[in-house]
């Protein structure tokens, strides 16, 4: 981009001056993104994340913004989701009648099955003979994003790699657990929902939604206490490899 | 400012699970303990204020956004990982559909369970 008029590039060293221009383009991009989501009648495998960050990967690429001078501007966003973490500790509370209407299979299934969410995939990518910084990105893969970057950066991985593999793992969960309520014959909305949220996190939790709100109250909370459970557990069985 | 108030109290749990990780050094990230804390404290005073549920529900509606510019760092580090792909892919594909088969499996045969304990318990 050298020879852009000189007019352009004060402009650009203008707007990246200050973190504006990133926010802008990234509420730009979320806005077209959710209205591209309806549009296209809300595909499985295309959550709005996703055509969100096609189109912000593509305009940070063509204008020449770079990378890394948006990602500067943006933590302006991304550093809410501290607050937005604690902010998932509200609706468990407000759904805690559930879990103690539910309390025994949920007590035995999820302790079991977030770690195996974590160990399968783990076992599988150390016998193809990952690095210690893919698997520590991979460790998370089941868990909602602002726990599963903080556990991450606990770990030493790539947290854009943990957000590629969250964001695979979120939209084949989906499909998967499609297939497998219709094959076990499942049609406990409340089992459905929990198997979402626990396996596809927010991603798994909004198509949970779509089916009904039962199922949508259900995925929040195995979303919500797998992420509890793996931020408490994952680091400190790290720590003992 | 009912948005404002509700806001600050999450802000300041995150700082207390801030506070929380580094005295008692532990591997968790300060989100993660905010969260718990804010939890139990809710637990035990048995109510959720207004403020707090509006400004939780707004931050919540706005995870994608928050999470977005991270996404899209993952097309820029595809060099770094490049030998990498097909592992993590494999790894992903059979490890989820591995995962939600056994969640959905343990879930129906302790929700089975469950019922049975139940009927148990009153009949005795």
């Amino acid at each position: 981009m050298t020879d852009q008029p000189e007019i352009v590039t004060s402009l650009m060293s203008v707007w990246t001056a200050s973190p504006l221009l990133s926010v802008a383009l990234t509420l730009g991009a979320f806005i077209v993104a959710q209205w591209l989501f309806v549009r296209f009648k809300r595909p499985l495998w295309m959550p709005p994340v996703m055509i969100a960050a096609l189109l912000l990967a593509a305009v940070v690429a063509l204008t020449g913004l770079g990378f890394e001078r948006y990602e500067q501007g943006a933590r302006w966003l991304t550093v809410l989701l501290g607050p937005a973490t604690v902010a998932l500790g509200i609706p468990l509370y407000q759904q805690m009648h559930h879990i103690r209407a539910l309390w025994r299979p949920i007590l035995v299934t999820l302790p079991l099955a977030a770690t195996l969410a974590a160990a399968y995939a783990l076992g599988i990518a150390w016998l193809m003979g990952a690095t210690p910084e893919v698997l520590a990105s991979l460790a998370p893969k089941s868990v909602t994003a602002p726990i599963a970057m903080g556990i991450t950066e606990e770990l030493g991985g790539s947290v854009s790699l943990t957000l590629g593999g969250l964001l695979i793992t979120g939209v084949l969960a989906s499909l998967f657990v499609d297939w497998c309520t219709r094959w076990l014959k499942i049609t406990d909305d409340r089992v459905v929902g929990f198997a979402l949220g626990l396996n596809g996190h927010a991603i798994g939790t909004a198509r949970a939604f779509e089916i009904s709100h039962t199922a949508g109250a259900f995925a929040s909370l195995g979303m919500g206490l797998t992420g509890v459970f793996t931020a408490l557990f994952l680091p400190l069985a790290f720590l003992l490899f | 400012m009912v948005m404002l108030r509700g806001f600050l109290v999450l802000v300041v749990f995150f700082l207390l699970g801030e506070a929380v990780r580094v005295f008692a050094g532990m591997p968790v990230s300060g989100g993660v303990l905010g969260m718990v804390m804010a939890t139990v404290t809710l637990m035990v005073r048995g109510r959720v204020s207004t403020e707090l549920a509006t400004a939780s529900q707004g931050l919540i509606s706005i995870l994608v956004l928050l999470i977005t510019p991270g996404v899209v760092g993952v097309f820029f580090i595809a060099d770094q990982f490049s030998g990498h792909w097909a592992t993590v892919l494999v790894a992903l594909v059979i490890g989820t559909l591995l995962s939600v088969f056994t969640t959905l499996l343990l879930m129906k045969k302790m929700a089975a369970l469950g019922k049975e304990g139940g009927s148990h318990d009153r009949s005795a």
